[in-house]
């Protein structure tokens, strides 16, 4: 069986999570959740729509710092000239993520918890079937690697890339109160466990402490739209010189290389990217390509600081 | 199954619905409206595009229980009788459709576009129905049908 419930505050949606004790998943725009639903891949019986909670929808920026509620639609980040005027590689971000009209649904919590991605295992049951499972469904070898522990299904959140090249920071609510943490420390190297946060929790808000100096974003997809990525890079320049560049969509997490500018160098940003991306064969892309794709846009933003 | 009330092309009516149905299903299965189309399933071709308090969703990724309370309105519901809407009667003067399953969805994409955005450029309606897929036109003519939409909408 399968209920839908739509609290109309936190404290409810909490102990509605508390009752379904882990047989439930919360649903925000609901675009990356129904298609797990319909593949067979998310069974849980309950779904806990967070939309009825008002205070979750929210926009508004004091000082050049940013606050986003977690069930702001992308669309509305896109049309707001104020994030726009301050933040532009998040709107960069935002505006290449799925189709305008997913994106009207989409919510920028929903973005950042975005399921990881495999070839091998985001497809309907039968094709699932016909190639063997997996480890991360109900098999016991990963299809790409042949081994029997690590999944390398990747991490495809686009604004996830650009949230963590601002240092942006969430808040997250359960029934132990209120923590507030940099988003680039809730992911882990895991394709199956892709964050570290319990299944009660739920994030609120976004803050973005800063507005950057220099930011450059682009995204490798097979077609300019509806495709999700095949390797996001968003890097900013912050007053102090702080480089912060994220690297998405090659690894089971985003990457993060923050350094102050005058001591890197393009051959160290490669290095680096090169090193901590596990990039394995489990996109439409070869995998050759995609790994020289990477060194090809680090270039592209390395010459872009010095126009 | 719960009973719901749902309004659709300005009809308010009952109907017993599963709880995890998608409103794509409830027109179709339930209310006999399968103007709105059912293609990929999964929010790849946007076939299934209907407007929700003016706005498009994709029905086969909208909880049905989601849809209490809110005006719905589906392709049945676009034409007023005989008289097709500018986007439709472009659609055809221009050929912009041969089987014709993609078009419900391109004209419920289109026209709150539109609304929205009187003056678009070819590029941006491009953009705007970029989650549309079409295996029959090629694309081009259902952009000249949007664009000379836009035009005579304009005058
Ligand atoms: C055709 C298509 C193309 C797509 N292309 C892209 C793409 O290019 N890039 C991309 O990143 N994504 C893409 N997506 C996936 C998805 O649309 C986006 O990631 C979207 O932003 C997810 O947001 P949502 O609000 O719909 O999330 P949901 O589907 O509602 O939720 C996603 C996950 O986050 C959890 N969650 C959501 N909000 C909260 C919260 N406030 N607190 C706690 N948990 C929460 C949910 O439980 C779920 O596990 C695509 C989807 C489709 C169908
Ligand atoms: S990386 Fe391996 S284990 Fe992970 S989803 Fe793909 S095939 Fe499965
Ligand atoms: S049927 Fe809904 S997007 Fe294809
Ligand atoms: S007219 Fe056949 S799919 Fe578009």
């Amino acid at each position: 069986m399968e209920y839908y419930h739509s609290p109309d505050s936190i404290k409810d949606a909490l102990s509605m999570a508390r009752e379904f004790d882990g047989n439930f998943i919360y649903f925000a725009g609901g675009t990356d959740v129904q298609i797990y639903r319909k593949q067979k891949l998310e069974k849980n019986e309950h779904i806990i729509d967070l939309k009825s909670i008002h205070d979750l929808n929210s926009i508004s920026i004091k000082d050049e710092v940013l606050s986003l509620g977690a069930m702001t639609p992308l669309d509305d980040i896109i049309k707001s000239k104020e994030i726009l005027k301050f933040f532009p590689v998040l709107v960069e971000a935002a505006k290449s993520v799925a189709t305008p009209v997913i994106r009207k649904t989409a919510t920028i919590g929903g973005n950042l918890l975005v399921r990881n991605r495999c070839t091998f295992y985001n497809q309907s049951q039968e094709w699932r079937n016909g190639v063997g499972s997996c480890l991360r469904d109900v098999g016991d070898i990963c299809q790409v690697t042949g081994g029997k522990n690590d999944c390398f299904s990747r991490n495809v959140s686009d604004t996830a890339a650009a949230l963590i090249a601002l240092n942006a920071e969430i808040t997250l609510i359960n029934s132990n109160g209120m923590t507030q943490k940099p988003i680039k420390d809730i992911y882990l190297p895991c394709g199956i466990k892709f964050h570290d946060l319990d299944n009660e929790i739920i994030l609120t808000q976004i803050r973005v402490p800063f507005s950057p100096k220099k930011w450059w974003y682009k995204k490798l997809r097979m077609r300019k739209t509806l495709d999700f990525t095949s390797l996001t890079i968003a890097a900013t320049i912050d007053n102090q010189d702080i480089a912060r560049i994220c690297l998405n969509g090659v690894s089971m997490t985003p990457i993060l290389i923050e350094e102050p500018i005058e001591t890197l160098t393009l051959e160290s940003l490669i290095k680096q990217a090169r090193k901590n991306c596990k990039t394995v064969d489990n996109d439409l892309m070869p995998l050759k390509y995609r790994r020289e794709m990477i060194n090809v846009y680090l270039e592209e933003f390395w010459n872009s600081i010095y126009i | 199954m719960e009973k719901v009330t749902l309004t659709v092309n300005g009809f308010t009516q009952s109907v017993l619905v599963e709880s995890h149905e998608t409103i794509l299903d409830t027109l179709r299965n339930r209310l006999n409206l399968t103007g709105t189309k059912k293609c990929c399933d999964e929010g790849t071709c946007g076939s299934c595009t209907i407007l929700m308090d003016g706005k498009p969703v994709l029905g086969c990724l909208t909880p049905t229980l989601r849809c209490v309370g809110k005006e719905i309105l589906t392709i049945e519901g676009i034409s007023s009788g005989e008289s097709l809407h500018l986007v439709q009667k472009h659609l055809v003067k221009s050929l912009g459709l041969q089987c014709g399953f993609c078009t419900p969805g391109v004209v419920m994409t289109a026209i709150p576009f539109l609304e929205e955005n009187p003056h678009a450029s070819r590029n941006e309606i491009k953009e705007s129905l970029s989650g549309n897929l079409c295996r029959c036109t090629g694309y081009k003519k259902i952009i000249d049908a949007v664009e000379n939409a836009a035009e005579e909408m304009r005058s």
